[in-house]
């Protein structure tokens, strides 16, 4: 082919550019000051609970980044493709930060009691005198007694860990044996595609399964009367859309130095853009399912949830994440221009992850007392600000870490030869 | 549609790849040629760049009528529930906004869709009955299967029958043919 002689040639050097550490100073900065805050807000408010229910936020932010990293990973070795191949080793390092959020995880679990009902009154006795107490609504309490083989506590860590086991599994093969493949020789990429893909098929329904089980654990059960059977994929679909927002992040700011600058072509961050609109439509045809399906059932045991979420001034928290979280990106991402310019498409993804962080402190700070049915101010509030921006800052620090461990672009794949041809040359 | 002419159309060179086309496009547009256009058997979007074509008018009707679709049937459903046939299902408010969204929605991908395809149908002169390209019997073999496509049309002021051969000759094309009306 004519066009061959314009095919562009991967740099000698495929490692980190020097500006990443740049970037984890940066984070641990923002971590240091961001923590302090927190701790200074939980001594002026003379309580740390809104400290530890921030803390579920931060935690669902950086697992999500993790193992939603890891899942996406899994996705691109399944469905193949050049945007794949652009992401497999950014995507690779988020998997990697997996101790830290087991770290995280360590720290709520050591906490339950103080989160969630069904550990703070296991029992019926109990429960019956919380709520005479005034501290638990009495539909709790046979949700509490019913419920009780799956949520009490020794199922939370045994099964925590357990999951944080099974994901370590996963993260440990798809990160060794990546390096494996590029060490050998060329001849053998089809049997490292489909040894891949093997993996990374069966892995991803052990994850969806295992990230349900979490979520139920982490998330849904701090209302322990309310369930719904959609909970897990709407967590996973939200794992999709901040990991991609964080990936073009990442691609995009990595493009102004080698090797992204000869890596990522306009057509690929355009296709990852167009990806990312997916998730953001997915998104909210989920939330909008399950609160269309629950508002037409209008059941008791049910509608509280959104009662709480709805009601005593909620509603316009509930109408700017609807803004937040759906109408600003889909619109955004809805010009063809916006997904090609990378300036823009970068400030669109850092709005998503906010959007994200802003949905989780409506579906986590209602389940509470104090705050169902009841949007008040404290300084506890803050926490929602502080605890997440510090426990992100440090898992991007981590990140940081990780991208700078390994070089940047895997060479041992048929698609590298099509990502360095010049844009036009599809024929 | 255009009225009948007499004369010549444009000179057409036949390019082998895209890549070609592409660069030999870019090149007239920067000399200051306009009346000109790419024929490819398969979308190249960059040829369209190439010319200048950095907007066209399919996204703008494709948000009109995901608009229009939106207004129509909410409005249909909102009149129907609270006016026209008011009834009482479980107790729910006539006006219950959460039960339209999902027809709302239908409508609005159902009308963007057409207006889409419609539009761009529209936009690109369709239906039309002739186009002087096909006397080109070079454009007629090769157009709709693996051939790439410049045309430097005579309308244009810099248009010269000889100078224009020669100049698009220059870009090494596997011919170069006058086109007549």
């Amino acid at each position: 082919m004519t066009h061959a002689p314009h095919a562009k040639t991967l740099p000698a050097d495929l490692s980190a550019p020097a500006f990443v550490n740049t970037w984890r100073a940066r984070a641990l900065m923002v971590a240091v000051l961001f923590s302090v805050t927190a701790v200074v807000l939980a001594i002026a408010e003379k309580s740390w609970d809104h400290f530890f229910r921030a803390w579920i936020v931060g935690l669902m932010l950086t697992f999500g980044f993790t193992c939603g990293g890891m899942a996406l990973l899994m996705v691109q070795h399944v469905s193949g493709g050049k945007w794949g191949l652009l992401l497999r080793r950014p995507l690779e390092a988020m998997s990697r930060c997996l101790p830290l959020v087991f770290a995280y995880w360590v720290v709520l679990a050591a906490m339950v009691k103080s989160l969630y009902q069904w550990a703070a009154f296991p029992t019926e006795e109990l429960a019956k005198a919380a709520v005479v107490a005034g501290k638990l609504p009495e539909a709790a309490v046979h949700a509490i007694v019913w419920k009780a083989p799956m949520l009490n506590v020794q199922a939370f860590w045994g099964s925590g860990i357990l999951c944080f086991a099974i994901w370590g599994f996963y993260t440990w093969r798809l990160n060794s044996l990546s390096l494996q493949r590029d060490a050998d020789k060329q001849g053998n990429t089809p049997i490292w595609i489909k040894r891949m893909e093997n993996l990374s098929g069966f892995g991803l329904v052990v994850y969806a399964l295992t990230m349900t089980a979490m979520v139920i654990y982490w998330v849904m059960s701090l209302d322990v009367t309310w369930s719904s059977s959609v909970y897990g994929l709407l967590f996973l679909v939200g794992q999709g859309y901040q990991t991609l927002a964080l990936s073009l992040i990442t691609v995009i700011s990595l493009s102004k130095a080698e090797p992204f600058k000869t890596v990522l072509r306009t057509t690929e961050q355009h296709d990852l853009g167009k990806f990312t609109f997916a998730f953001v439509m997915l998104n909210i045809y989920l939330a909008f399912s399950q609160f269309l399906i629950i508002w037409s059932g209008n059941q008791p045991e049910e509608i509280h949830w959104y009662m709480n979420r709805f009601n005593g001034g909620w509603a316009i928290i509930i109408t700017l994440d609807f803004l937040f979280h759906w109408l600003i990106p889909f619109s955004l991402l809805l010009s063809r221009d916006i997904k090609r310019n990378k300036k823009r498409l970068i400030r669109v993804a850092q709005w998503m992850i906010f959007a994200k962080a802003f949905d989780l402190f409506w579906l986590v700070e209602p389940n509470f007392n104090d705050a169902a049915r009841n949007l008040h101010f404290s300084l506890g509030i803050l926490e929602y600000i502080a605890v997440p921006v510090a426990m992100v800052s440090l898992w991007v620090a981590f990140y940081c870490t990780q991208l700078k461990s390994r070089p940047l672009v895997a060479t041992n794949d048929p698609h590298l030869a099509e990502i360095l041809e010049p844009e036009h040359a599809h024929a | 549609m255009p009225e009948p002419r007499e004369g010549l159309y444009g000179v057409i060179a036949e390019f082998e790849t895209p890549g070609e086309l592409v660069r030999a496009a870019k090149a007239a547009h920067d000399a200051g040629w306009r009346r000109m256009d790419c024929y490819t058997p398969y979308p190249v979007e960059e040829a369209a760049e190439a010319i200048g074509f950095h907007t066209n008018k399919v996204p703008l009707l494709t948000l009109v009528g995901g608009i229009m679709g939106l207004v129509a049937m909410f409005s249909l459903e909102t009149w129907v529930s609270t006016l026209a046939y008011p009834l009482n299902i479980g107790g729910r408010p006539t006006y219950s906004w959460p039960a339209f969204i999902i027809p709302t929605y239908e409508w609005t991908i159902l009308f963007a869709g057409l207006s889409a395809a419609f539009g761009m149908i529209a936009l690109n002169g369709l239906p039309s009955l002739y186009h002087p390209l096909f006397n080109a019997p070079n454009f007629r073999s090769g157009a709709l299967d693996d051939k790439f496509f410049l045309c430097l049309e005579a309308l244009d002021p810099k248009f010269d029958v000889a100078e224009t051969k020669a100049y698009l000759e220059s870009f090494k094309p596997n011919s170069v043919v006058e086109v007549e009306y």
